[in-house]
């Protein structure tokens, strides 16, 4: 875990204590966007990385640094995938369980069907672990509104394995 | 739960335009070659060929080593001295001074050959920031330099 005296010397104007956030920052943030941005991870990473460190002077919070880096990616990811065009309206039904075996089957293809906010809700729920309190939270919408994302999600995951 | 998660890995180069971004002053300057990412990559853990590249440098002399976190004595051509410290590993280099910065990655490039990102130069004396001048310029010069060692 990222000590705070690395990220104060990072903001203070050390560039090697930079380079040091950056090799704990790259892998997380890769983990991020990779399911939400999919073909377009990469770009998205990069983006996100981009405006870590742009932006790394303003954290007040040093303790804060992956929850407030998890939230750029997460932005910076829905950002790259919707400028692309390539989300497809999500096709709904019913919730399965996070454990339901059919879930560990060819995520990719399902995730292609999604949205980007909602393969956004999958990661922060089912990779993240937060709740959905937390989730809405970081994606700035109402806890309602990403519960429903993840149901939808879900239920599409259901669905394809019908 | 889902266990195949789509995964991202992010190259050098990406990374290195990141950190870049961080540094007001810092232009990234790139280049690709026509060489494989491996040679291209064992050229600049040299440190003689890392020295004989770097505009206004005449020497990099280790002092000091744990893994890849390294400490440098640079010469310059009119005397100067810098003690640099940071990362030296094969394809990424960030290293610093009080007054100098200088940065290099290297990654594979999508349908063959090796691109080349530099960035560096005068550094606002303790701050993550480069004094704009010559740096691209320079970073052009290093990048001729490399390119005629790679094609020798």
């Amino acid at each position: 875990m990222i000590q705070e005296h690395l990220v104060r010397a990072a903001q203070r104007g050390d560039t090697v204590a930079m380079n040091e956030l950056l090799d704990a920052l790259a892998p997380y943030v890769g983990k991020i966007c990779g399911p939400i941005a999919l073909s377009d991870g990469a770009d998205a990473a990069q983006e996100a990385l981009i405006a870590i460190f742009r932006g790394l002077r303003g954290l007040e919070n040093p303790a804060a640094l992956f929850g407030w880096a998890r939230a750029i990616a997460v932005r910076e990811a829905i950002r790259v995938a919707r400028r692309r065009q390539r989300n497809l309206p999500a096709d709904l039904s019913e919730l399965p369980a996070p454990d339901d075996p059919q879930l560990a089957v060819h995520v990719q293809d399902v995730l292609e069907r999604l949205s980007p906010e909602h393969r956004a809700v999958l990661v922060l729920r089912d990779v993240e672990g937060m709740d959905e309190q937390e989730t809405a939270a970081v994606l700035n919408v109402p806890a309602g509104t990403a519960k429903s994302r993840l149901h939808r999600a879900r239920a599409s995951f259901r669905k394809a394995w019908r | 739960m889902m266990t195949d998660w789509p995964q991202v890995e992010v190259t050098d180069v990406e990374r290195f335009r990141a950190l870049a971004a961080g540094v007001p002053g810092a232009t990234v300057t790139e280049r690709v070659f026509p060489a494989a990412p491996e040679r291209v990559k064992e050229l600049l853990t040299d440190l003689d060929v890392f020295a004989e590249i770097q505009a206004d440098l005449v020497s990099v002399t280790l002092l000091q080593r744990d893994g890849d976190r390294i400490v440098v004595l640079a010469k310059g051509a009119r005397g100067q001295r810098a003690r640099l410290a940071g990362q030296f590993r094969p394809g990424w280099c960030w290293l610093q001074s009080r007054f100098l910065i200088i940065g290099m990655a290297v990654a594979a490039e999508p349908g063959g050959g090796t691109r080349v990102a530099l960035t560096g130069g005068i550094r606002v004396p303790g701050r993550a920031a480069i004094v704009p001048l010559r740096v691209r310029r320079e970073s052009a010069k290093t990048l001729d330099r490399l390119e005629r060692l790679l094609s020798s």
